[in-house]
């Protein structure tokens, strides 16, 4: 990396985003965003000083202890000289790092009300900031969206997004583009209606705001069962992506609220045109309106609790030899989606991980081909057994990467199957609401692993290589044009493999579990990997022996380690 | 409550020494109209996975210890029951807990006590 004044870089970078072009680095030895350089999720760095001949090499730089003991899921952002990360509970902490020593330049405590533990689902987490023009944004689990000095840690402003008390909570980090920090809400365990929102980076004041499920009047709503769209979930927990040239923001939604379907559809894989839009869905909208521009829908109808908020990554894919704007996401129905992100368009839709709840996805409708007879749909007090996916996921929300050079995704997925059924249940505002019942504590779909690591080739639509894992909840992935990934998982153990052959070249025991993926940067032309651990506590509860396993696999813990040659 | 449990009465005088619940009843006089009501565990443990298995486990079966409900008795020995029905009602909000009075009937509740009786352990 050139050595240059943040003012300068500040100045690069805002230029950047004003030209509008995605593969405009400032400087490619930043982290950016979340999910990389840009807005486009690839989780893939230009950095190579540090590759397959040399990793044997890493060791420890430095160490930062994050002052909390829940589920560790932070991407630290490397913008100048300055790492910013957050740590779990809620955030607790939002330190400022010299990214070369690891000393604290600010941390900011953010102060919030210890009830709101009560209405988060899955995991007291919180998965980083966004950088934009001097300024660091945070969501919290409180709903309440924060804007920080990235000089100083000094609070600027603090808008209240939603109320937590009745289950929204924010988890991930906003999308930062232009003026606006544009941010998604969790609570589809809470009966909310989920929306994505943009502020005023400025002033925190809201410039739009969308519902990810339409209102009486709105296209739509005539998919939903009388009143049930208004407690039907499609939340945006997830991180949203955004394609400058095309000025669009993706977002994808989550699973319908409650996960009982015939609260809210037809009973059964019959149900017409009762789709319950937009859950399961990946949404398209307009960057300065919020204006839906289109909306594929993954799961229609979902009583599985096939969430649909994984990444949209993008990248233009060569496909029949032509290049086509497409959009990757790995879903937890188990297929790997390719769409074209300037229209849409479903370009296919195939199985990553054992798929028996449908046949296939007809890539003419659109629409998956349910397993006859309703045999793996669950309904009112009929239980559909041995169904995978399970709740799970064939891929959950840990990060996949893309290589332009390998052309593969990589990314942490799962090798289970569950049993569940619906049930009656009344909506109370703060209270979960499922309607549904579920085992999870059932063996693998294919051998005795609960999970793999995978690199996937979306344009064979086929596995390069896989690597079995013991225990589910593997960490997410973060490749370089060194030829490598990285991922860890939960014993704790962070790899870095040949990205062509999946042949591990580097292991390192971090001491407690990895469930977010690492990232890179570089400084007075070093490279360093940095990887955020504490391993997983929400949701391995829902697992029974299996999640016993996945807590006794590590002590729960909190620690960021950074690593050189 | 309305019943009077069997306790002898050197336990009744120190119980309702130690505790009274939010809504007045004393642990003492607090029962659990399913007790030893084999019939009714499956259902139970069926309500427990439907309202608590996110945080609890399936069959109360998961691997954090603080909130391990096969654990009950184990650490609050006599006024496990009265522990249970209270938080149960109030809540442990800082804690991850919700309230649930006025959500969960009593009649659910002492189900899922019941059901949680049969699976604890020893230390």
């Amino acid at each position: 990396m050139s050595r240059v004044s943040r003012t300068v870089l500040t100045g690069i970078f805002s230029a950047a985003l004003v030209a509008g072009s995605a593969s405009a680095y400032a400087d490619k030895g930043q982290w950016l965003h979340y999910g990389g350089n840009d807005h486009s999720n690839l989780r893939y760095s230009e950095l190579k000083q540090i590759n397959t001949r040399n990793v044997k090499r890493l060791k420890v730089a430095w160490m930062h202890s994050l002052g909390s003991l829940e589920t560790q899921e932070s991407t630290p952002l490397v913008v100048g000289d300055t790492m910013y990360v957050t740590t779990s509970t809620g955030p607790r902490f939002v330190f400022a790092l010299d990214a070369k020593t690891g000393k604290t330049k600010w941390a900011h405590q953010p102060e919030m009300p210890n009830d709101y533990f009560a209405t988060v689902c899955c995991g007291l987490d919180n998965r980083g900031v966004a950088y934009a023009d001097g300024k660091v944004f945070f969501g919290r689990l409180d709903a309440k969206l924060v804007a920080l000095d990235a000089e100083t840690g000094k609070k600027l402003w603090t808008t209240t997004v939603e109320n937590y008390r009745n289950g929204h909570a924010i988890t991930s980090p906003p999308l930062v583009y232009k003026n606006l920090v544009v941010t998604g809400i969790a609570g589809g365990e809470y009966g909310i209606r989920g929306f994505v929102a943009a502020y005023d980076q400025e002033t925190g004041e809201e410039v739009w705001k969308t519902y990810t499920i339409p209102g009486p009047g709105e296209p739509g709503n005539e998919t939903w069962k009388g009143d049930s769209w208004k407690t039907g979930a499609a939340s945006t927990w997830g991180i949203g992506s955004y394609d400058p040239k095309l000025n669009t923001v993706y977002w994808s939604t989550s699973n319908a609220g409650p996960w009982g379907g015939h609260t809210r559809s037809v009973d059964s894989s019959d149900f017409g045109n009762l789709t319950n839009l937009w859950t399961a869905s990946q949404l398209a909208f307009d960057a300065d309106t919020g204006a839906i521009k289109w909306g594929y829908q993954w799961t229609p109808n979902d009583v599985w609790d096939y969430d649909g908020i994984n990444e949209a990554v993008l990248y233009d894919l060569k496909i029949g030899g032509k290049t086509v704007p497409a959009l990757m996401h790995a879903d937890r129905n188990g297929f790997f989606y390719v769409l074209n992100r300037a229209t849409g368009e479903l370009i296919s839709a195939d199985q990553f991980v054992t798929v028996n709840w449908a046949t296939h996805v007809d890539l003419e409708t659109g629409r998956p081909v349910e397993t006859a007879n309703n045999e793996k749909r669950p309904q009112l007090g009929k239980w559909a057994r041995n169904v995978c996916p399970n709740l799970i996921g064939g891929k959950n929300w840990s990060p996949m990467a893309f290589n332009p050079n390998t052309g593969l995704v990589y990314m942490p997925v799962f090798n289970m199957c569950m049993d569940i059924a619906n049930k009656e249940e009344e909506y109370t505002p703060g209270r979960f609401y499922l309607a549904s019942e579920f085992n999870l504590d059932m063996a693998g779909a294919t051998g005795k692993h609960l999970a793999e690591f995978m690199a996937w080739d979306p344009v064979k639509k086929e596995i390069a290589w896989t690597i079995e894992e013991d225990l589910p909840f593997v960490g997410g992935a973060m490749t370089t044009a060194g030829g490598l990934v990285f991922y860890g998982n939960q014993h704790g153990m962070l790899y870095a493999l040949n990205a062509k052959t999946g042949k591990v070249l580097w292991e390192f025991d971090v001491g407690t579990g990895i469930i977010q993926s690492p990232m890179t940067y570089s400084i007075d032309g070093k490279q360093y990997v940095a990887v955020v651990a504490g391993r997983s506590k929400g949701p391995p509860s829902f697992f029974g022996q299996i999640g016993q396993k996945v807590i006794d696999a590590s002590p729960e813990g909190g620690i960021l380690v950074v690593f050189e040659l | 409550m309305k019943q009077f449990s069997k306790l002898s009465a050197p336990a009744i005088m120190l119980a309702a020494g130690l505790f009274c619940t939010s809504s007045g009843v004393l642990a003492e006089d607090m029962v659990n109209p399913y007790a030893g009501r084999e019939d009714v565990v499956e259902e139970g443990g069926s309500l427990l996975n439907q309202y608590c298995s996110h945080c609890h486990g399936p069959w109360a079966v998961q691997g954090e210890r603080p909130r391990d409900l096969r654990r009950l008795n184990l650490r609050y020995g006599d006024y496990a029951m009265s522990t249970f029905y209270t938080t149960v009602q109030e809540g442990r909000p800082p804690k991850g807990m919700p309230p649930w009075k006025g959500i969960l009937e009593d009649d659910v509740i002492w189900k899922i006590y019941t059901f949680l009786q049969t699976v604890q352990v020893e230390d």
